[in-house]
C-alpha cells in the first residue's frame, strides 16, 4: 500500500482547454470549415498563436481561469478591435448542448492537423503541424477525450454548462456585443433553467434568497448590472450556500496573504468544480508551503484549515494535506494539532508522497521512508522549545536512516542535529546522543558539546557534499561560520604539553566558509526543481500579462507594439528559487553579525542592508525583522534615541521629497531609482564602494523609508522612529524580534538617563520574555540578566550587581558562552571600578582582554581596555601616564567603529588622565583636554546621558576655572546643574514608545 | 416503566408509520423490539414462542439480579402521543411515489410528489431527493480517488461506502437484492463534485429550514433536516434538530441513531434535553457504550430487559458491552443462544468471531463462517467473520483478502481496518500495517486496538521512541488493559533507549491491571536487580512466587525466583528463609540444583564456623 510512485500528472479534458480547443480553430480553420476569420493583420494572427502557445503551457496550471477570465485576457491582448473571437468562443461553446456535439466538436478538431503528407500549402493557410506545442496540445485533448467514458463526456457537458452560466451571470459588459448575434445561447439554457427552479422550490423563501436569485439567474441575462452589484450579490449569497461557508471565510483569509483572488477562486463553492489533477494539487500546496514557511505568522490558522480540510474532504487519498495541515498548526504553535497531523502524514504515506519524492533508484526500498519522519518530528520538538525530545528522535532517525541506509536523509538529520546542538545550550549530551554513531565515543573520549557538535558539522559537511547536496552543503558552510564565530577549535585529542594550541578563532575561517556557502547562488543546480520547471513559468507568463500588458497593449495598439508583447512574453522571471536565495541571504545576516563582533560598524551594517535591500522578498519575515533590528540597533548606537540635533540638510530634504513623490505618484519605476540611489550612497558613504550589488527592487515604501533614514546620516531619523515603521511593518512578527529591540532600547535609555525604576521595569519585561515557555533562548536569558546586572550597578547596588553578574558568568561558561563571557567579565571589572575596588577589577578586565583577543573581538577589545585605562587612572595619579597609553592604543577603534557611549567615555578618560598627571598643566595646552571633553558634551546630550555628561561639565567647569575663563565656567557649571538635576529628578516625559508596552 | 401493552401498541403504531415513510431500518428495528416484549399469557400458543428466548437457560444463567427490572424511582415517562396520519388525499401520488421508491427510482418518486404539500408527501420527496444525492455522490466519491492518485491502489477505490444506516437502506431494502461489484461505476476524466448534486442538498436544506421556520415540519422532516445539516458539518444545529425530532417522535430509531453519532463526549451527552421516554433508555444504553462507559450501559441495557425480556437487539449489545469488558466467556454464551434463536443473524456476529478467535476455537469460527456465507456472503460482517478464520488457520494473505472485501464493502467499517493492521504485521508488512491501522483511527479515534497495532508496528521497524507516542495513546483510552502496559514498557527497555526507570512505571501499572500472563512482576524484578536495587527485586521476587503458588504454576521464571532469593537471603545473613528457598529449589532438576546444594553447603559451613547468636539460640 505504500511506496507508491505516483504518474505524472493526468491530462484530462476540461471546460476551458475546450476554450483553448475553440481558440485554436480560430488559429488554424481546417479547410472544411466555411468561415475563415478575417485577421486584421498578420501581425494579429501572431498574436493570437503566441496567445495559445502560452495558454497551452500552462494548461497543467493549477487553476484553471474561468470563462469570463479567458474573455478578459483575449480583450487585453487584442483590444476592443476584435471582439469576434470572443462571440465566436461564447457561441461555440453554448452551442454544445448533447453528447453528440462534443463527439463532432472533436473530430471537427481532428481535421484542423495537417498530415504528415499534406505538404501542399494553399496560401493564407496555417496548418498545424501535430509535432508542434499546439499541435502536441491539441492531439492530447482529442485523446483525453476519446477515453473519456460515456459518463465523463456528461460530466463534462455539465461542467461547460455551469463554465459558460457562470461567465455570462458574471460577465455584465458581454451582452451587449453578444446577445443579439447569438440567440441560440437562450435556447441552449433552458434545461439548466428550469432543473434550477425544479430544485429550487421557492415558495416561501425569504427576501434575500428571492433577491439573490433574481440577480443570479434573471436579471444577469438581460440587464447590465456593474460589477460591484454582482459583488454585493455574491456576498449575499455566501451564507445561504452551505458550501460557501468554506468560500466566504477563505475569502477572510486570503486577503491577509495571498493576491485575494487566488485562494479564493480555488475554493468558491462555483469554482470548485472542475477538479484539478494530482499534480496540480501538489503544486498548490508546495507553493503554501512555501508561503507558510515564509510568512507563516501572517497566515490565518484556522482560514487555512478549513480549505485544507475540504480539499480533503474531496481528495482523502491525497495525503499530503495533512502534511500541509501539520506546517500551519506548527506555525500556529498548535503542539497536539501539529503532531496529530504529522503522524497522521508519515502513517498514510510512509514518506513516500510529495513532489519531492525521488524514488529510490534501485527500487530495493519498498518499506516507506519512515525515517523521515523521525526527522520531522525531531525538527518540529526543536521548534517547539524540547531539545530533549528533538536529540532523542533524532538519534533515532540517525539509526534508522543508516539501517535502511538512506544518506541523504542522514545528511539532514545530522545537519538538523548541528543546529539543535549550536542553537540550544544543552549542557552535556551524554546518554542522549547514543554510543552508536559517534565515531570518537568509541574510543573512550567523553567530548564536550561543542566538540561533538564540531565533529558532527565536519561528518555532515562531508557527507553532504559526496552527496551533492548542494543546499545543505551551503547551510552546513554557514553552521560552519557560525560555529567558527563563536567556539574556539580545540583540537579532539591532545597529547602531551599545549604545544600546538591554539586558542583562538580565526576570522579568516569564518570568511571563507561564508564565501563557500554563497558560492551555492553561481553552482545552482537542479536539486529538486524538476517540477517547477515548465508549468511554474508559464504561470508567471499568464499572471504578469494581466499586469503590464494591459496597459502596454492598449496604449500602443498598432504594428510596431506586436515585437515588445513578443518579447513581453518571453521574459521569465528569476529563475533562482526561493530557498536558495533564503540561504544567501542569510549568509548575509551572518556576516552583518560577524562584523558586529569583529567590532567593524561598517560592515556589519553595510550587510544587514543588504540583506534588507535584496533578500527581504526571499525570506521569512522574522529573519526580515532581524535585519532591521540590526540596522535599529546600529542607528541608536550611532545616533541616539531621539530629538535630533542636527537638522536635515537640503539635499536630504529633497531625497525624502522625491521618495514621496514616488509614494503619491505610485510609480515603481521612482522609487527604485531611489533605492538604488540610496544604495549608492550607503556604499559610498560606508565602504568606499568596496561592496557592490544589484539591489533586487521590490519592497514596500515603510521599507525604502527606512532604509534610507538608516543610509543617510543627514534625515533626522533616529532609533524610536525607525523602530515605529519597523514595527508596522512586521505587525505580525513584533511580538518577537522587534518587541524584544524595543525593550532593549527603552532599557538603554532609561538607564542613560537614570530612570532606574523604568530601568528595572523594562529589565523585567525582558526577564519574563526570556522565560517563555516555547523553549529557552539562552541568547536572551543572557541578555536579560546581563541588563538586570546593568540596572543594578546603575542604583548603585554593587554586591547584587556583582553576584548577578557572577552567576552570569557561571552560566555562560557551563554553556561555553564565549563571548558574552567577554562580556560578562567587563562588566564584572566595571562594578568592581565602580564600587572603588580598582585592585579587585584589573583581573577581570585583564580575563575580558584576554577573552575578546582569542576571539577577535575587536570592539570589544577596545572598550576593555578603556576600562583598564580607567581602572589604572583611579588607582592613583602616578597610573596616568600607563593610563594614556592604554587609552590613546584604543582610541584608533572606538573613534572608527565605536558607538557615541564608548567615545564620550573614552573622551573623558583621556581628559581626566591629563588632568590627573601631574606633569601636566592645563594652561600650557588647553585645547587637548577641552577638546574631547566638548565633544563628549555633544554626544552625551545626544543620548542624554545625564550622569557622564554632568561630569563631562564638572570637568569643563574646572577646566575653564583653572583657565580663568569664568563666563565659559558658569555655563559648564549650569550646564552641569541642569543634568544633576535631570539625574535627581527624572521626568516622566511624553514617552512615545513606553506607552505602547 | 409503562404497561408492556402501552408498549406494545405504541411500536405497532410506530411500525406502520416509519415503513410507510420508507424508512425501513427503523421500521425493522422497532418490529424487533416489539417481538422482544415478552408475550401476554393470554395470547400465548406455542408457535409464538417459536423464536423466543423462553426455552433458554440463559436468563437463568445471566440474569440473576431481577432486582434491576425493577423500574427506577421518580422516572416518570412521558407519553408521547401517537400522530395521526395526514389525509388519504395525495394518496395516489403517494403510492406511485412509494412504489417507486421501493425500487430505488428515487428522482422518479420525487418528481411524482413534486406539487403535494402533504407532510408525508413532502417527507418523502425530501428523503428520495436526498438519497439520490449521497447516491450519486457516493458514485462521484469513490472513482473520484482513481482520478487523484491513479489506478494502483485498487481497493480503497472502488470501495463503495456503506458506512450510514440510509446507504445500507439504500442497498438493502429489498431482499435478495445482491449489489455486486460491477455495479462499481468506473469514470474517468476531471470531476469533482458534481454541481448539480450540491446544488440539490443545498436546495434541500433550505426547503428544509423554511419548512421548519413555518412550523409546517413534521418528526420525519426534522430527522432528515438533521441529516442534512450533519452532512453540512454544522453539527451543534444538526442535534437540537434531531433532539426536536425525537422529543416529538421517539420511534425513529433512526434518528436516535444520528444522534448517538454526533455525541462523542458525555459532556455533550448530557447537555441534551431529551424527554423522558423508554426509547431514551435504548438511546443512552448505547450512546454510554459508543463512549466506552460499558458497566453502565450494561446495567441500563439490563434494566430494558425487564420489559423486552425476549430482544435480541438487548442481548446482542449486552455481548458487546462485556465484550468490551473482556468477558468472553459470557460472550458465547450468549451468541450461541442467539444464534439458536435467530439462526440467519448476521450483525453482530463478527463479534462473536473475535471471540471465538480469541479462544481459538477453529471448528466453531469456521461453523460460523459457513453459516454466514450461505446466509449471505456479501455483507462485511461475514467477510470479517471468514477472515477471522483465516487468520486462525494461519493463512494470512487469505484472512486479508476477506477483509479487503469487508472493507469494499463498507469503508468505514473499522473492526475490518484493525483486524487487516494486524493481518499485516504477521505478514511482516509494517507500512501496510501502518495504513491500515490509521484508517482506523480516523474512523474512530478511540479505537485503543489501532493506536496499539501503530505502535507495535513503528516497534517492530525499530523506532521505539516514535513508537512510544502511539503506545500512550492506546494506554489513555485503554489504561486498565495489562497487555498495553506491558508493550509499552517493551518499548522502554529497548536498546536504543533503555528508559529503565518509565519501564518499571509501566510495569507496575501493568501488574496492578490484573496481568493474565503474569510478565510484569517478573520483569520489574528484574528491571529493579538491573539498576541495583536488591530489596525491591527480592520484593517482586517474592510476589510473583506467590502469585506463581497460587495459580500453580511452574517453570523457568519459578526456578529463576527461587534462585534470586536464595541468594539475595544469604547475602543477608538470612539464612533461614534462603534455606527455605534453596530446599524448595532442590525439587527441580537442572543446574539450579547442584547451584542450590551448593548455597546451602556453604551456609552450613558459615554457620558452623562462625555461630550466629540466633542459630546457637533455636538449635538443639
Amino acid at each position: 500500500m505504500a511506496g507508491i510512485v505516483k504518474p505524472p500528472g493526468e491530462f484530462s479534458i476540461t471546460p476551458h482547454k475546450v476554450s483553448v480547443c475553440i481558440l485554436l480553430q480560430i488559429y488554424a480553420p481546417s479547410a472544411q470549415i466555411s468561415f475563415h476569420f478575417p485577421f486584421a493583420s498578420v501581425a494579429q494572427h501572431n498574436r493570437l498563436g503566441l496567445f495559445l502557445l502560452a495558454l497551452t503551457k500552462s494548461c497543467d496550471d493549477i487553476l484553471e481561469p474561468k470563462l469570463d477570465e479567458l474573455i478578459g485576457q483575449l480583450r487585453e491582448v487584442f483590444g476592443v478591435l476584435n471582439p469576434r473571437f470572443i462571440d465566436h468562443l461564447t457561441t461555440r461553446l453554448s452551442a454544445l448542448s448533447s453528447p453528440d456535439d462534443l463527439f463532432n466538436f472533436f473530430s471537427e478538431m481532428r481535421g484542423i492537423l495537417g498530415s504528415p503528407e499534406s505538404g501542399a500549402l494553399e496560401d493564407e493557410q496555417v496548418i498545424l503541424d501535430p509535432a508542434s506545442n499546439l499541435g502536441m496540445f491539441l492531439r492530447r485533448c482529442i485523446l483525453a477525450f476519446n477515453l473519456l467514458a460515456f459518463e465523463g463526456v456528461c460530466h463534462l457537458l455539465t461542467n461547460i454548462g455551469v463554465y459558460c452560466k457562470e461567465a455570462l451571470s458574471s460577465c455584465a459588459s458581454y451582452e451587449t456585443t453578444c446577445f443579439e448575434d447569438s440567440s441560440s445561447n437562450l435556447e441552449a439554457f433552458p434545461e439548466y433553467e428550469n432543473m434550477d427552479l425544479e430544485n429550487f422550490v421557492f415558495k416561501k423563501v425569504t427576501e434575500e434568497i428571492e433577491a439573490r436569485k433574481r440577480a443570479s439567474e434573471r436579471v444577469s441575462f438581460h440587464l447590465h448590472a456593474p460589477k460591484a452589484l454582482f459583488n454585493l450579490v455574491e456576498d449575499i449569497e455566501a451564507p445561504a450556500d452551505p458550501k460557501s461557508k468554506h468560500g466566504d471565510k477563505v475569502g477572510e483569509a486570503s486577503s491577509y496573504v495571498h493576491p485575494p483572488d487566488y485562494a479564493l477562486r480555488e475554493f468558491e463553492p462555483n469554482s470548485g468544480i472542475f477538479l484539478r489533477t494530482n499534480w496540480q494539487i501538489q503544486g498548490y500546496l508546495q507553493e503554501q508551503a512555501d508561503a507558510l514557511e515564509k510568512n507563516g505568522s501572517s497566515f490565518s490558522l484556522n482560514a487555512f484549515e478549513l480549505i485544507l480540510r475540504q480539499l480533503h474532504k474531496l481528495a482523502p487519498e491525497l495525503h499530503r494535506v495533512h502534511f500541509l495541515r501539520y506546517l500551519n498548526s506548527l506555525c500556529h504553535d498548535d503542539y497536539f494539532a501539529a503532531l496529530e497531523n504529522l503522524l497522521r502524514y508519515f502513517d498514510y504515506s510512509a514518506g513516500t508522497e510529495g513532489i519531492d519524492f525521488v524514488p529510490p533508484a534501485s527500487g530495493s526500498n519498498s518499506f516507506g521512508r519512515y525515517e523521515i519522519a523521525l526527522l520531522f518530528l525531531g525538527m518540529m520538538h526543536f521548534q517547539f522549545g524540547h531539545p530533549k525530545q528533538a536529540l532523542e528522535v533524532l538519534t533515532e532517525a540517525v539509526r534508522v536512516s543508516q539501517q535502511l541506509s538512506n544518506d541523504t536523509c542522514l545528511a539532514y538529520t545530522l545537519a538538523a542535529i548541528c543546529n539543535l546542538l549550536s542553537e540550544i545550550g544543552v549542557s552535556s549530551t551524554a546518554g542522549i546522543l547514543g554510543s552508536s554513531f559517534s565515531p570518537l565515543t568509541s574510543i573512550g573520549i567523553s567530548l564536550s558539546v561543542q566538540q561533538q557538535l564540531f565533529v558532527l558539522l565536519r561528518g555532515s559537511l562531508k557527507r553532504a557534499e559526496s552527496l551533492k547536496l548542494k543546499r545543505l552543503v551551503a547551510s552546513n558552510h554557514l553552521a560552519m561560520a557560525k560555529f567558527d564565530l563563536t567556539h574556539v577549535q580545540r583540537p579532539l585529542v591532545s597529547f602531551g604539553p599545549k604545544a600546538s594550541m591554539k586558542l583562538r578563532t580565526c576570522p579568516t575561517n569564518v570568511c571563507k566558509e561564508l564565501r563557500l556557502s554563497s558560492h551555492l547562488i553561481s553552482e545552482f543546480s537542479f536539486e529538486s526543481s524538476t517540477m517547477t520547471t515548465d508549468g511554474a513559468f508559464s504561470t508567471a507568463w499568464l499572471k504578469n500579462l494581466q499586469k503590464p500588458l494591459g496597459s502596454a497593449i492598449l496604449s500602443q495598439e498598432n504594428g510596431s507594439g506586436s515585437n515588445e508583447n513578443a518579447f513581453q512574453f518571453c521574459v521569465q522571471p528569476s529563475s533562482i528559487p526561493g530557498s536558495v536565495l533564503q540561504l544567501i541571504g542569510s549568509s548575509y545576516l551572518l556576516r552583518a553579525t560577524a562584523w558586529e563582533l569583529y567590532g567593524s560598524a561598517p560592515l556589519a551594517r553595510i550587510n544587514a542592508l543588504v540583506y534588507a535591500t535584496c533578500f527581504t522578498d526571499a525570506s521569512s519575515s522574522s529573519d526580515a525583522a532581524l535585519a532591521y533590528v540590526k540596522l535599529i540597533q546600529h542607528l541608536a548606537v550611532f545616533r541616539g534615541y531621539k530629538g535630533s540635533v542636527k537638522k536635515p540638510n537640503f539635499s536630504s530634504c529633497k531625497k525624502l521629497n522625491q521618495v514621496c513623490c514616488g509614494e503619491v505618484l505610485g510609480g515603481k519605476k521612482r522609487l527604485q531609482e531611489m533605492v538604488v540611489l540610496c544604495a549608492n550612497v550607503t556604499v559610498m558613504d560606508a565602504d568606499k564602494g568596496q561592496m557592490r550589488y544589484t539591489p533586487i527592487l521590490k519592497s514596500s515604501i515603510v521599507h525604502f523609508k527606512l532604509c534610507l533614514n538608516i543610509t543617510d546620516p543627514n534625515v533626522g531619523l533616529e532609533a524610536f522612529a525607525a523602530l515605529k515603521l519597523a514595527e508596522e511593518k512586521f505587525l505580525s512578527v513584533s511580538k518577537s524580534r522587534i518587541l524584544i529591540l524595543k525593550l532593549q532600547l527603552l532599557h538603554e535609555r532609561a538607564l542613560h538617563r537614570g530612570h532606574l525604576k523604568l530601568a528595572q521595569q523594562v529589565c523585567d519585561e525582558l526577564g519574563v520574555l526570556a522565560s517563555s515557555v516555547t523553549g529557552v533562548d539562552m541568547e536572551l536569558k543572557t541578555e536579560a540578566s546581563l541588563r538586570h546586572a546593568r540596572t543594578l550597578l546603575a542604583a548603585n547596588q554593587y554586591s547584587e550587581a556583582a553576584a548577578v553578574a557572577h552567576s552570569l558568568f557561571c552560566m555562560c561558561y557551563k554553556f561555553n558562552l564565549q563571548v558574552e563571557n567577554a562580556t560578562v567579565l567587563l562588566l564584572l571589572a566595571e562594578v568592581h571600578k565602580r564600587s572603588g575596588n580598582a585592585v579587585l577589577g584589573l583581573p577581570y578586565a585583564l580575563a575580558s582582554l584576554s577573552f575578546c583577543q582569542s576571539f577577535n573581538l575587536d570592539l570589544l577589545k577596545a572598550s576593555a581596555t578603556l576600562t583598564l585605562a580607567e581602572l589604572w587612572l583611579s588607582l592613583g595619579s602616578n597610573h596616568a601616564k600607563r593610563a594614556l597609553s592604554l587609552i590613546q592604543g584604543a582610541l584608533p577603534m572606538i573613534l572608527g567603529h565605536g558607538g557615541l557611549e564608548l567615545r564620550a567615555r573614552a573622551y573623558i578618560a583621556e581628559a581626566k588622565c591629563y588632568l590627573s598627571d601631574p606633569s601636566f598643566s592645563v594652561s600650557e595646552n588647553s585645547e587637548v583636554v577641552l577638546d574631547p571633553l566638548s565633544q563628549a558634551s555633544v554626544e552625551l546630550q545626544v543620548l542624554e546621558y545625564h550622569e557622564l555628561a554632568a561630569e563631562t561639565f564638572y570637568l569643563m567647569a574646572i577646566v575653564f576655572h583653572k583657565l580663568g575663563q569664568l563666563e565659559e565656567r558658569e555655563e559648564a557649571a549650569n550646564s552641569f546643574k541642569k543634568h544633576m538635576m535631570a539625574l535627581e529628578n527624572p521626568l516622566d516625559d511624553e514617552d512615545p514608545l513606553f506607552n505602547v508596552l | 416503566m409503562n404497561s408492556k401493552e402501552s408498549c406494545r401498541s405504541e411500536l405497532r403504531i410506530a411500525i406502520r408509520q416509519l415503513s410507510d415513510r420508507c424508512l425501513y431500518t427503523a421500521s425493522k428495528w422497532a418490529a424487533e423490539q416489539l417481538m422482544g416484549i415478552e408475550q401476554d399469557p393470554a395470547n400465548f400458543t406455542p408457535s409464538n414462542t417459536r423464536f423466543q428466548w423462553g426455552s433458554s437457560s440463559i436468563r437463568r444463567r445471566f440474569r440473576t439480579n431481577e432486582i434491576t427490572s425493577t423500574p427506577i424511582a421518580g422516572v416518570s415517562y412521558v407519553s408521547t402521543p401517537v400522530m395521526e396520519e395526514d389525509d388519504a388525499v395525495d394518496g395516489d401520488f403517494y403510492l406511485l411515489a412509494k412504489s417507486y421508491f421501493d425500487c430505488r427510482e428515487y428522482r422518479r418518486a420525487a418528481h411524482v410528489l413534486r406539487d403535494q404539500t402533504g407532510k408525508k408527501s413532502v417527507f418523502l420527496r425530501c428523503y428520495a431527493l436526498y438519497l439520490h444525492v449521497k447516491l450519486s455522490s457516493m458514485e462521484l466519491s469513490h472513482y473520484y480517488p482513481r482520478l487523484v492518485v491513479g489506478a494502483t491502489k485498487s481497493i480503497n477505490y472502488a470501495i463503495i461506502g456503506l458506512n450510514t444506516q440510509y446507504q445500507k437502506e439504500a442497498w438493502y431494502n429489498e431482499a435478495g437484492e445482491k449489489r455486486k461489484e460491477e455495479e462499481v461505476i468506473e469514470l474517468e476524466g476531471p470531476l469533482g463534485k458534481s454541481d448539480s448534486v450540491n446544488h440539490e442538498l443545498v436546495s434541500l436544506e433550505r426547503e428544509l429550514s423554511t419548512l421548519r421556520k413555518n412550523g409546517s415540519i413534521d418528526p420525519f422532516g426534522l430527522y432528515l433536516y438533521g441529516l442534512v445539516l450533519k452532512e453540512k458539518g454544522s453539527e451543534n444545529v444538526a442535534r437540537t434538530v434531531l433532539v426536536e425530532s425525537v422529543n416529538s417522535y421517539p420511534w425513529n430509531w433512526n434518528a436516535w441513531s444520528e444522534l448517538q453519532s454526533l455525541c462523542t463526549t458525555i459532556d455533550t451527552l448530557n447537555g441534551l434535553n431529551l424527554n423522558n421516554h423508554w426509547m431514551k433508555d435504548f438511546f443512552l444504553a448505547s450512546a454510554y457504550q459508543e463512549i466506552r462507559m460499558h458497566s453502565e450501559s450494561l446495567a441500563k441495557y439490563e434494566y430494558l430487559q425487564g420489559t423486552f425480556g425476549y430482544s435480541n437487539y438487548i442481548q446482542a449489545q449486552i455481548a458487546k458491552a462485556q465484550y468490551s469488558l473482556r468477558e468472553f466467556q459470557q460472550v458465547e454464551t450468549i451468541f450461541e443462544e442467539l444464534l439458536r434463536n435467530d439462526p440467519y443473524r448476521v450483525e453482530d456476529m463478527d463479534m462473536y468471531s473475535n471471540v471465538l478467535y480469541a479462544n481459538e476455537c477453529s471448528s466453531a469460527l469456521s461453523y460460523l463462517a459457513h453459516r454466514v456465507f450461505m446466509t449471505d456472503k456479501y455483507r462485511p460482517e461475514s467477510c470479517c467473520i471468514i477472515g477471522n478464520y483465516y487468520s486462525l488457520k494461519g493463512q494470512h494473505e487469505k484472512s486479508v483478502m476477506y477483509f479487503r472485501r469487508a472493507l469494499k464493502l463498507n469503508k468505514n467499517y473499522l473492526s475490518a481496518w484493525t483486524l487487516m493492521g494486524h493481518e499485516y504485521i504477521e505478514m511482516k508488512n509494517t507500512p501496510a500495517a501502518v495504513d491500515a491501522y490509521r484508517r482506523a483511527i480516523d474512523i474512530n479515534p478511540c479505537d485503543y486496538r489501532a493506536w496499539y497495532g501503530l505502535g507495535q508496528a513503528y516497534e517492530m521497524m525499530g523506532m521505539p521512541f516514535y513508537a512510544l507516542h502511539y503506545f500512550r495513546k492506546s494506554v489513555f483510552l485503554q489504561p486498565n488493559d495489562s497487555r498495553l502496559w506491558i508493550s509499552m514498557a517493551h518499548c522502554y527497555e529497548t536498546d536504543q533507549l533503555r528508559m529503565l526507570e518509565e519501564a518499571i512505571k509501566c510495569y507496575r501499572r501493568a501488574a496492578n491491571c490484573n496481568d493474565r500472563e503474569a510478565i510484569a512482576l517478573h520483569q520489574l524484578a528484574k528491571l529493579q536487580y538491573e539498576l541495583g536495587r536488591p530489596e525491591e527485586a527480592a520484593f517482586y521476587y517474592k510476589k510473583d512466587l506467590e502469585r506463581m503458588e497460587a495459580e500453580e504454576r511452574e517453570g523457568p521464571n519459578m526456578v529463576e525466583a527461587l534462585l534470586y532469593l536464595a541468594t539475595y537471603y544469604k547475602t543477608q545473613k538470612r539464612f533461614e528463609e534462603a534455606e527455605v528457598y534453596c530446599t524448595r529449589l532442590l525439587d527441580f532438576t537442572g543446574p539450579e540444583k547442584e547451584t542450590a546444594k551448593s548455597l546451602l553447603r556453604g551456609m552450613r559451613t558459615t554457620q558452623s564456623g562462625f555461630p550466629s547468636m540466633d542459630v546457637e539460640h533455636f538449635s538443639p
